[in-house]
């Protein structure tokens, strides 16, 4: 009797113990020099294994997986990850504000001491890789990207239209290409950062680009200025002319619409252009900026660095993620990004391959102003790009005016954006 | 001697193993998200002591009271449209299986199936059949001739909500017709009959004998659906994101939790807000206990003995 | 007795209908997923042009399927068997045997009931980072297996009590050792209600993608609703694929709920009834 109840006191010590044994278990090991490298990109996926079997050619004991995942969900994921400790070795990191927390939190290894290819870069396209708080650059920036109309050739050569060089021809260009049965703009609101996107092509030319870009980072205006609202008002003008359902309208959507010639127009960024290579081999895509109100006013440019390929600061492999990440700054590779993805690279001395991406890279040149929310305002929550996000959806679907649009961005950054408090 | 200590204490070893597991792994992570919500946190790196301070956050200081109020709203709706679903066209569907003709086990089987399904499938599944360009519930609409009323169901934030509940509602309705069911098998057949041979009709039977019998059943069953609508999160976070798009309009106290505790994610990688998004917890703690226990005490209240 | 008639066919055409919206999107997915993208577009309500199970082995080996199965099995599996042995030995004391605080512990189980394991996810996330133990299965299993106590417990609790204590007595007279009586007599007994726990959190464990979103991050441990998540997130424009996936997905427990659909049934209810 009394050795039965000491072993039923074993039997239930061997299972508890049993069960906190496997505590220590840990995860499985790592056996050979395989890098994973994460990304939102995953319309690149092909090419990225392309340049990877590139790399692999000269430096043959290097594995790297290339692992995308959804856009949306990607920094979500990849936070997690990192604070599990369980993280990439490589990361496809988002610019400014997007990777500003990463940094803080020492989760990415520096490389402005690593890389010597960074000092050929130029200062302003480093901005997108460098932490604000220490200075130091985590990434090697990989793109820049630009915002702006994206039109289908042959539709327009068929009903006769050429770019339009004010805004009301713009308008009545929208309604030429309804009458004809074509999608005017292949764009909708139900992803929230498409509508920045949206924003990022029509705005600057209303709110006046880099000198208010200048006087709001500075605290020398505020959102409720009337040049931003303006350009919301602006925004709206085009309202009738997106597709019926817009405000169901997901990014996917988007991208098939315009890719399978429904629509003659797409407020879109750079990056779209291999995409949509790749989705209609056929498709002739050109460009133009959103026009000023009158022909001669000054017209502006959205660009922005997309983002920087950086190491995750406890890696296994430190030295071969760094093999890696310095192939990524070479010219060589520039050039193979920027002809295969059909993006512009940020590696300097890169030319764009394709005619439109050059007619981009001159445009932005000429008239470049910095991506308001994305450049600027993404370092501390509320985001900058959020608030716009969320109060553009609800502007689009009728639920808020313009006015309370401006005052919930403002009252939202002056919440962390010190040239804001005190006003 | 050791023996003689145990022999009377036998129960401690047979409780061992199930009361590290639960208090180790479920009832330490909750008590802690208590502790969590009253200090400073920066990132993952607790700070100062902080008090009643995050709380005051969550439910005074917009955005986050703003986001809190909405999402508790949108939470309420979400349980009282179930609530009305299931208690109705439920019960209902329970009352008519009970009597077992031909075919109805098919019925119940096929009314089932859904519930199977992963609430991601359910919610990608129907995230194509609502497309607005392509989806294939705005074309049947067209084929008959119901045209007009075929709209971007999920973009729109007067239809986003209730179509999000109609769709669980879809994947759920098979539980709760399979538990009244069970629930109406288990009442004796001779109180209803006693019943109609004292001269009541099918009606007043129904409302006088059987549903008071099968309240504590439909009580648990309400109480069971509460807790699983207040803690709602996978369909709106597939089809919506976790923002609870569009402007917010889906947005439910889970997706809330989920965007403070690990950051926003449509834009840079904020950091989660630890100590607030614990506050976010212990409050939605709060009210479900206080619920579900005040529906408990209900339903034993109003038990019908027989 | 025409009145009658009429009510019945009302009735077969209502439960007909109904049947019909709840079948029909699924059937539309299955056969939607033999038909390429383009086919979706063009013609979503037809028959697919050719009946060949090429979208599905593309999506076996193109999403790592065979991988996210073994893992889902193995992670449900490991969390069923742990459960089923905390749950009855702690059940077993509390209904049957006599000892002080009998009422409390009881209690403490079942006030997780109410309470939802997830919305202590940030101290368990850090736990488990501490412990070593995130992006492993480990993590899975023992989160599944401690929310699962509290019903489990309450469960078996009441079948438990609802044994003849003379059937323990009978079995301690005899010389069987407290284990014995549990192991021998009483649990077989309760078979019934073994089967009820397993079915009652199987179900929602083999769906659970919320853990392993936050857990895992490695691809060979993913388990099938995070797997195919991730899977939709990748491959978002190509529909045909996507369907695939959503009929991979969803083939085990449905298969398991057509093969055993009274098992199932009975398991349900008997759990919930017993309330």
């Amino acid at each position: 009797m009394a050795s039965s109840s000491r072993r039923a006191l074993a039997m239930a010590l061997v299972i508890t113990a049993l069960m906190l044994a496997v505590l220590p278990a840990g995860t499985g090991v790592a056996a050979k020099t395989t890098l994973t490298f994460w990304s939102w990109r995953t319309e690149d996926q092909a090419a990225y294994e392309e340049f990877i079997r590139a790399f692999q050619a000269s430096h043959p004991d290097i594995e790297v997986r290339f692992v995308p995942y959804r856009n949306t969900e990607y920094n979500t994921i990849l936070a997690t990850a990192l604070q599990a400790g369980s993280g990439p070795d490589i990361i496809q990191l988002r610019a400014y504000g997007g990777m500003e927390p990463l940094a803080n939190a020492g989760y990415l290894m520096p490389l402005d001491d690593k890389v010597q290819a960074l000092e050929g870069f130029s200062r302003e396209v480093l901005g997108g890789a460098r932490s604000i708080r220490d200075g130091r650059i985590y990434g090697v920036p990989f793109a820049v990207q630009t915002v702006q109309i994206l039109y289908n050739r042959r539709i327009f050569d068929q009903l006769g239209l050429r770019e339009p060089q004010t805004w009301q021809e713009f308008l009545d260009l929208a309604g030429k290409v309804r009458n004809a049965g074509y999608i005017a703009f292949a764009n909708g609101s139900k992803e929230g950062w498409t509508m920045e996107t949206f924003f990022g092509a029509v705005a600057p030319n209303f709110y006046g680009g880099t000198p208010f870009y200048e006087d709001v980072v500075s605290g020398r205006t505020t959102f409720e200025d009337p040049r931003f609202i303006h350009a919301l008002r602006k925004m709206l003008e085009l309202k009738p002319h997106l597709p019926p359902g817009f405000e169901g309208i997901a990014y996917t959507d988007m991208q098939a619409m315009f890719a399978q010639e429904m629509a003659a127009m797409w407020m879109a960024g750079s990056y779209e252009l291999g995409t949509m290579k790749f989705m209609n081999p056929d498709l002739k895509i050109d460009a133009f900026l959103v026009p000023p109100e009158r022909a001669g006013d000054p017209v502006w440019h959205t660009m922005y660095v997309d983002g920087s390929y950086g190491i995750n600061a406890s890696t296994a492999h430190p030295e071969e993620a760094l093999a890696f990440v310095r192939w990524l700054a070479t010219r060589e590779y520039g050039q193979m990004f920027t002809d295969r993805l059909e993006q512009m690279s940020a590696v300097p001395g890169t030319v764009p391959s394709s005619p439109t991406l050059a007619k981009l890279a001159d445009l932005m040149r000429r008239h470049g102003t910095p991506y308001l929310m994305l450049t600027a305002f993404r370092y501390d929550q509320p985001s900058g790009s959020t608030l716009l996000q969320n109060t553009l959806q609800a502007l689009f679907i009728g639920e808020m005016t313009v006015e309370q649009v401006a005052r919930e961005i403002q009252q939202g950054l002056a919440r962390w954006y010190k040239p804001f408090q005190g006003r | 001697m050791l023996d003689r200590w145990l022999g009377r204490r036998i129960h401690l070893a047979f409780l061992l193993p199930g009361m590290v597991l639960y208090g180790l792994f479920m009832v330490y992570p909750l008590a802690s998200s208590l502790g969590y919500s009253l200090f400073e946190w920066d990132g993952l790196i607790r700070e100062g002591f902080a008090g009643l301070r995050n709380f005051r956050t969550v439910l005074f200081e917009p955005p986050y009271s703003v986001r809190f109020v909405g999402a508790l709203k949108h939470n309420v709706l979400f349980f009282a449209m179930t609530f009305a679903i299931q208690s109705t066209l439920g019960l209902f569907f329970a009352l008519m299986f009970r009597q077992k003709r031909r075919g109805f086990g098919f019925f119940q089987a096929a009314y089932f199936l859904p519930y199977t399904l992963s609430l991601v499938v359910v919610g990608f599944l129907w995230l194509l059949l609502l497309n607005p360009l392509w989806g294939g519930f705005n074309q049947l609409l067209r084929l008959v001739g119901l045209g007009k009323w075929a709209q971007p169901w999920l973009g729109q934030t007067r239809t986003a909500l209730v179509s999000i509940i109609l769709i669980n509602a879809w994947r759920w309705l098979g539980f709760p017709i399979l538990v009244f069911l069970a629930g109406l098998q288990a009442i004796p057949a001779e109180l209803e009959e006693a019943a109609r041979v004292d001269g009541a009709n099918a009606w007043q039977t129904l409302r006088h004998v059987t549903l008071p019998l099968l309240a504590p059943v439909m009580g648990m069953v309400t109480i069971l659906t509460f807790i699983y609508d207040f803690n709602a999160f996978e369909l709106v976070f597939v089809m919506q994101g976790s923002n609870g798009g569009p402007a917010y309009s889906t947005d439910l106290l889970g997706t809330f939790f989920y965007r403070t505790a690990f950051g926003d994610s449509t834009t840079g990688g904020e950091p989660g807000q630890i100590g607030i998004a614990s506050a976010i917890a212990v409050l939605m703690l709060v009210m479900v206990a206080a619920v579900s226990w005040a529906g408990i005490r209900l339903l034993q209240g109003r038990q019908v003995e027989y | 007795m025409a009145t009658r008639r009429l009510w019945d066919v009302l009735l077969y055409g209502f439960l007909t209908a109904m049947a019909v919206v709840f079948v029909a999107p699924l059937a539309l997915m299955v056969v939607t997923a033999f038909k390429s993208t383009r086919e979706i577009f063009m013609n979503p309500f037809g028959l697919p042009a050719s009946w060949s199970l090429e979208p599905f082995a593309r999506v076996w080996s193109r999403a790592n399927f065979s991988v996210y199965f073994r893992n889902s099995v193995w992670v449900t599996g490991a969390s069923l068997v742990l459960v089923l042995t905390c749950a009855s030995m702690a059940s077993y004391a509390i209904a049957r045997l006599p000892f002080r605080g009998r009422q409390w512990v009881y209690l403490f189980f079942l006030a997780g009931i109410m309470v939802p394991i997830r919305l202590g996810i940030l101290p368990l996330f850090l736990l488990m980072k501490q412990l070593h133990l995130l992006n492993t299965h480990w993590a899975l299993i023992f989160t599944y297996a401690a929310s699962g106590m509290p019903m489990s417990v309450f469960l078996l609790t009441g079948f438990l009590r609802s044994l003849p204590g003379e059937l323990r007595e009978a079995a301690r007279i005899d010389g069987c050792t407290e284990f014995q009586a549990f192991w021998k007599v009483m649990l077989p007994l309760v078979r019934p209600a073994l089967a009820t726990v397993a079915i009652v959190n199987f179900v929602p464990w083999w769906n659970d993608m919320f853990f392993p979103l936050l857990f895992i991050q490695s691809d060979r441990l993913k388990t099938i609703p995070l797997g195919m998540t991730i899977f939709f997130g990748q491959y978002q424009t190509d529909w045909g694929l996507l369907f695939a996936g959503m009929v991979l997905a969803s083939l085990p427990l449905v298969a398991l709920y057509l093969a055993m659909s009274r098992q199932f049934i009975a398991g349900l209810t008997a759990g919930a009834v017993k309330g």
